[in-house]
């Protein structure tokens, strides 16, 4: 806690509006703009794409051409088209099941973290729903998401329950802990003693003073999960044919990497700028914020 | 002969934005060898600063951009890589302000002692092992073989600051800067290592720079004084003459607000019939642990034993002790931060029980809290506004616009610009942040007004300011106060009646002249010394 009043006892720092702050990056600048990029292609790649993305167009793998700037794909589609488009399922259910594990994530941290600190019940409570996340975490992640897909199947609304679900338990971890450390400040004291209700006590006290940690949080996992579900179509496990993803890309090109390596690397520098460019803007954010990247790691 | 020598010694920071602020701006002194320099300044005025680059260090961000300094023959600045590490630690030495984060929590004192030992002297073996033990009997670490193999968290912190103490004797240094060394302890347990570095310089004859921001500790220690605002020396004399006869304006105002003993109390309060407001009849209360879910309550020592204390309307209750005799568990239960005393406090006639959650409304109300540190009582997402008009629509439910304007009358009562309202803690100085805090307190028109350690966050002029402050609020209002500290000059300042806390037991209540005139119990008398000594008039 020293640290912490240290910290904020920096007003000239302070007075600047956080995003003033993480723009003065260099890197978060490069960050918030290849962000910037990838949401414009995945909400416009539609209207864009000269093709559509399912059209078959020629006979099959055929080199650029003036018609098809990258070329088409084994099955004869616009490979450009496909490629602007690939990103716009995984980070649809990426933001989707973040912000959803986030809103679960926070509520029970806060629950446990406040109510774990007020008596015999409340530590019960805390308990059990930390016993619930360890039980969660103690689940090989990969194992969960193929026991979640075999369950919930490969829709779009199922894998952003999917992602939802894996995400909570380490939110809930994070919010519980920075909770517990902000329940020990003494505004805390105060608002016990006027009488406040434990909810007000919660929601107006405690969750303002998450709000940077939440941002970081939100980022980070976001790129983690745009990494994971791609991962997971790699596999076969996620996003299947027609949609055009980068992660089924790469593995639908693993046939050809050797006679045309460009329909394996296209995809994959995608897919490393997309995840680069979270990471940089979460530098810029963690630091605006003051969060300490010790505490965002789980 | 010059033994430190620091000429146009200037220090800037670059934040983030890359904007430079000048902390140090132009630093020039000397001193002989065996000297003993004192800075003082009040936090923000670059007195660590200074004292850091002496052994050339600068905080992160931080630049030494100009200037010379030089210990002996040795150009400090011009130091680089090993040299510089066995300068430091070897011939000049730090003590710097929290012992607990400055010794390793998975090391024992004794290996990281000997691991000190082993980079800057040339014992080893067995000798190496005889050294660290005499070293931790030269400062007065009893039973030093027990000690050596115990980790930072299992001795107190007075025992800790020793160790840390002896870690800078290691290389026998001959230029020993300390940082604030005693803040964070007790005054006796203060007193006891003041002597002891006292001791060490005069045996080691080294030369000694004291920074701290307590005029009184710096004078008992210090030979000469340097007193810094806004990284300028603004005043450079002998100790004495520095506090008897202060030559700029800040310095004036700074010895000045020193709070004394013997300075007069507070005038006696304006209250028609001066009844009984509250009253303890043996109070009693120990902490409890639980173990595991189901487990059972098991009581711990008593925090409080059996104390019997009375308020008078209108008027101050002082209580002092140092940190665990129990003062801040006995504002907790009045307040209603704890539950579950023996015993009884009555408040108006009526027995109070319970945590304030359990409490009628009005009162809660008519009793309020102010904190320690104003930075942890504020919720930094609020703004001024919110802070001050919560509890008057909780209490009151008056309208925003109706609370509002009690808000900027409020301000006004605390001699603050209703510009304020809409700020947050952050954008207010130390001493604003903890008048918000009472205004706070206030809003929720109380009788009876528990003020813990107000003012130990604060530099002395806002200390002093604050004091002042609350005296006339109560003069206005005629709400009675008690006031916790560990300092009883600022006991003295503000209390009618004294009550002396020593682990949970009450030794002395009273008057105020009755208690510091008079003092009946020896525990008193030692308190009255031990703020006697750090006057430097022993």
């Amino acid at each position: 806690m020293a640290t912490d009043v240290q910290n904020m006892s920096r007003p000239r720092e302070r007075s600047f509006s956080p995003l003033a702050r993480a723009v003065h990056s260099p890197l978060s600048v490069i960050g918030l703009l290849l962000v910037g990029l990838h949401l414009f292609f995945a909400l416009f790649a539609p209207l864009m794409a000269p093709y559509s993305i399912s059209a078959i167009l020629t006979d099959g793998l055929t080199p650029p051409s003036g018609l098809h700037w990258l070329g088409t794909d084994q099955i004869g589609r616009d490979y450009m088209s496909r490629l602007m488009a690939g990103g716009r399922v995984a980070l649809l259910v990426s933001l989707t099941g973040v912000s959803v594990a986030l809103v679960v994530g926070t509520t029970l941290g806060i629950v446990a973290g406040y109510l774990g600190g007020l008596g015999h019940l409340g530590r019960l409570v805390d308990d059990l729903i930390m016993r619930l996340t360890d039980a969660m975490m103690a689940v090989p992640e990969l194992l969960l998401i193929a026991i979640l897909v075999l369950t919930f199947g490969k829709e779009i609304w199922a894998l952003s329950l999917i992602v939802a679900i894996v995400y909570t338990p380490g939110a809930v971890r994070v919010i519980r802990s920075r909770t517990i450390s902000i329940a020990a400040f003494d505004f805390i004291r105060a608002a016990e003693l006027r009488g406040e209700k434990t909810g007000f006590i919660m929601i107006r006290e405690i969750a303002p003073n998450l709000r940077g940690l939440m941002a970081v949080e939100f980022a980070m996992r976001c790129s983690s999960a745009v990494l994971k579900i791609s991962a997971l179509s790699f596999l076969g496990l996620g996003i299947s044919q027609p949609t055009p993803d980068w992660g089924l890309m790469v593995q639908e090109a693993m046939t050809v990497v050797f006679t045309d390596p460009w329909f394996v690397i296209l995809p994959a520098i995608a897919l490393s700028s997309l995840i680069i460019g979270i990471n940089f803007a979460v530098d810029g954010l963690a630091r605006a914020y003051g969060v300490v990247g010790a505490e965002t790691a789980t | 002969m010059t033994h430190v020598d620091v000429a146009g010694l200037r220090i800037v920071y670059r934040d983030d934005l890359g904007r430079d602020f000048t902390a140090v701006a132009s630093a020039t002194f000397s001193m002989g060898r065996g000297e003993t320099l004192g800075i003082v300044g009040e936090s923000g005025s670059g007195k660590s600063t200074l004292a850091r680059a002496l052994l050339g260090y600068a905080r992160q961000g931080g630049l030494i951009s100009s200037g010379r300094i030089r210990v002996g023959d040795t150009d400090v600045l011009a130091l680089k890589g090993k040299d510089l590490r066995r300068f430091r630690g070897g011939r000049a030495a730090m003590v710097p302000q929290n012992p607990l984060s400055s010794l390793s929590p998975h090391m024992t004192i004794g290996t990281q002692l000997r691991e000190l030992v082993t980079l800057h002297t040339e014992f080893s073996g067995s000798t190496l092992q005889d050294h660290v033990l005499s070293l931790m009997v030269k400062t007065g670490l009893r039973d030093p073989e027990v000690l050596a193999r115990r980790y930072p968290h299992e001795i107190s912190g007075g025992q800790r600051q020793r160790a840390v103490i002896a870690a800078a004797l290691v290389g026998t240094p001959e230029l020993i800067v300390l940082d604030e060394p005693t803040t964070a302890l007790d005054k006796t347990v203060e007193a006891q290592v003041l002597n002891l570095i006292r001791d060490i310089q005069r045996d080691m004859n080294a030369t000694l720079i004291y920074v701290s921001h307590d005029l009184h500790v710096i004078r008992s220690m210090c030979q000469r004084i340097l007193v810094m605002k806004d990284g300028e020396i603004v005043e450079e004399g002998a100790s004495d003459e520095i506090f008897h006869n202060p030559q700029s304006g800040y310095c004036k105002s700074l010895v000045s607000a020193i709070p004394r003993i013997e300075a007069s109390g507070p005038s006696a309060p304006r209250v028609p019939n001066p009844s009984i407001y509250l009253s303890m009849n043996d109070l009693s209360f120990s902490y409890s642990a639980h173990s595991g879910i189901f487990g059972k309550r098991k009581r711990g020592p008593a925090a409080l034993n059996k104390v019997n204390l009375a308020i008078t309307r209108g008027h101050t209750l002082g209580v002092v002790g140092e940190s665990g005799s129990g003062k801040s568990t006995l504002a907790g239960l009045v307040s209603g931060l704890i539950s579950g005393h023996d015993g009884k406090i009555i408040v108006d006639g009526e027995p109070v029980v319970g945590v304030a959650r359990r409490r009628r409304k009005d009162l809660r109300r008519r009793i309020q809290m102010v904190f320690q540190d104003p930075l942890s009582s504020l919720n930094p997402t609020h703004t001024v506004a919110d802070i001050l008009i919560r509890p008057m629509r909780l209490y009151f439910g008056l309208t925003a616009i109706e609370a509002r304007s009690r808000a900027v009358a409020l301000l006004a009562d605390l001699e603050l610009e209703p510009e304020l309202l809409p700020r947050r803690p952050l954008q207010l100085s130390g001493g604003q942040q903890q008048r918000v805090a009472i205004a706070r307190a206030l809003a929720a028109e109380p009788d009876l007004l528990i003020c813990d350690e107000v003012t130990s966050a604060l530099d002395v002029t806002i200390q002093a300011s604050v004091l002042d402050l609350l005296l006339r609020l109560q003069d206005m209002r005629g709400t009675s106060f008690i006031f916790i500290s560990h300092d009883l000059a600022v006991i003295a300042r503000v209390s009618h009646q004294i009550a002396v806390l020593e682990n949970g037991t009450m030794r002395e209540f009273g008057t105020r002249d009755a208690v510091l005139t008079a003092p009946e119990h020896p525990y008193t008398r030692r308190l009255l010394e031990a703020s006697d000594t750090e006057k430097g008039e022993t």
